[in-house]
């Protein structure tokens, strides 16, 4: 019923190539196909943030996101976040305000935080709050996850 | 949690969707954002062997003028500041949908046709297997109300609620042709409540509408939810309408998350037009609103606070619409 069919898009900048049946959702699609596994299988229902990605540059949950619906279209995961050297303003922000704990959540948080920088680079303290309000953390309480985000936005520590 | 097999068909226009709708009709479900869809497949509610992507029907996404499309995502009306603004119990709605992470993929329509929902259906299979299923999904007893005639799930959607309150329409693709009615008009009121929708076979939510007079309303949606960055509404209390020198001239109002479908309550805000709402006549209305609902336990909140709080809500909705809209 659900033959395999190559999905093509862009991944994190360069081309991308994987079979995919019709129910291949895209969390397990770059996780377990493509060995991409920064980003976080969490609750898988929608509820929690871990599994978002860019998709054309839209915060997306992947563990909602139908596979073969990304074919032809660009995504950027927290692996491609990262500039070639180092880390990204909001990664730097992260790991110098210690805004991590168990770190599950963490690349969901970042891949959120720097949609939101790109759209809105000077938000107020409550906007980032209602930005990252879809992602769950169980360990911070949230206060270093925002303080982090609105240090990348005025430039680093 | 990996999904079953199913087909996933993408047709690119609102006629080829119909005919595709027509040729698998009872065995398919629609695919818009898949923020309801996707967790309930997960959890094998209700399981269909082909999905229909609306994705790349182009005709069904955007926004202008008063028109909406079922496909428009509800962070795109969000993102939009300038035309939300001109309908502020709309407005609201939008951006209290679940998390802006949803609201990214979720979309108008499917908002509108949102799955209700239940302590007993919204879980996964083995906890439905162990306890025995319910009526509304693999099972013949509805463990709400024990019976086995009646779902009493509850109407979850944000959306509804206000566009019947600024007295939107819907328009209806199908074999037919296309068909507009007002949005309260989508919800089968008179079914087993499994049967939620008015649609027929075929049909397919295009757009909503809305009327020129419901720009610059004044009007609120007040939900209530226990988590107010996630959760689906306890209550939501739609308003909108006009006021003259603080008389009412006109006035609709729309509750939903308490019964199973969103409701409108036109024989007693028609007694409110051309008077000016005293808190007499506000708090009547509430608990008159109050009296009518018939939430039942089957929600994170007891039915009798629910109950308690569409009074509330109504006085508060009122209230904070009759202020000025900021300009």
């Amino acid at each position: 019923m659900s033959p395999s069919a190559p999905v093509r898009f862009r991944l994190n900048g360069q081309p991308a190539e994987a079979p995919c049946e019709a129910p291949t959702i895209l969390l397990d699609l770059l996780r377990e196909q493509l060995r991409l596994t920064g980003t976080k299988r969490g609750c898988d229902l929608g509820t929690c943030g871990c599994c978002t990605v860019l998709v054309d540059g839209r915060p997306t949950l992947s563990c909602l996101t139908l596979a073969r619906l990304v074919d032809g279209h660009e995504v950027t995961t927290i692996e491609g976040v990262s500039p070639a050297q180092g880390l990204s303003p909001v990664q730097r922000a992260f790991v110098e305000l210690g805004a991590t704990q168990c770190g599950f959540c963490t690349p969901g948080f970042i891949v959120t935080a720097t949609a939101l920088l790109r759209d809105h680079p000077h938000p107020t303290r409550a906007e980032i709050e209602r930005a990252v309000s879809g992602n769950l953390c169980r360990c911070t309480g949230y206060r270093k996850i925002v303080d982090a985000i609105e240090t990348a936005a005025r430039g680093g520590t | 949690m990996h999904l079953d097999a199913f087909e996933l068909h993408r047709p690119t226009s609102v006629d080829a969707t119909v005919r595709l709708a027509g040729e698998l009709a009872g065995r398919f479900d629609f695919l818009a954002g898949g923020t309801d869809l996707l967790p309930n497949y997960k959890m094998h509610l209700n399981l269909k062997p082909h999905l229909i992507a609306l994705e790349d029907v182009g005709e069904l996404h955007g926004h202008a003028g008063d028109r909406i499309g079922a496909m428009c995502r509800l962070a795109d009306l969000e993102a939009d500041a300038a035309f939300l603004d001109r309908y502020p119990p709309l407005a609201d709605a939008v951006r209290e949908v679940a998390t802006p992470l949803v609201r990214a993929s979720g979309t108008v329509g499917g908002n509108l046709l949102v799955e209700t929902r239940c302590f007993f259906f919204n879980q996964s299979y083995f906890w439905r297997a162990s306890l025995g299923f319910c009526l509304k999904a693999d099972g013949d007893q509805c463990h709400v109300v024990p019976q086995k005639e009646r779902c009493y799930a509850t109407f979850s959607g944000d959306l509804a609620p206000a566009l019947m309150a600024l007295d939107a329409e819907v328009e209806i693709a199908g074999p037919s042709g296309r068909r507009r009615h007002p949005v309260g008009a989508l919800y089968d009121t008179a079914g087993d409540g499994i049967q939620r929708v008015t649609l027929r076979p075929g049909e397919l939510v295009v757009a909503v509408h809305l009327p020129p007079g419901a720009a610059h309303q004044r009007g609120r949606y007040k939900k209530l939810r226990v988590r107010p960055s996630y959760d689906f509404p306890e209550l939501g209390v739609a308003v909108a309408g006009v006021w003259d020198d603080g008389r009412v001239s006109e006035l609709r109002l729309a509750v939903g998350g308490v019964d199973p479908h969103p409701r409108r309550f036109d024989d007693l805000t028609d007694a409110l037009v051309d008077h000016a709402p005293s808190e007499e006549r506000v708090r009547a209305l509430g608990e008159e609103v109050a009296r009518r609902v018939r939430p039942v336990h089957n929600t994170f909140l007891q039915a009798d606070y629910r109950r308690r709080m569409v009074a509330v809500y109504v006085r508060r909705a009122l209230a904070e619409a009759r202020e000025p809209v900021a300009a």
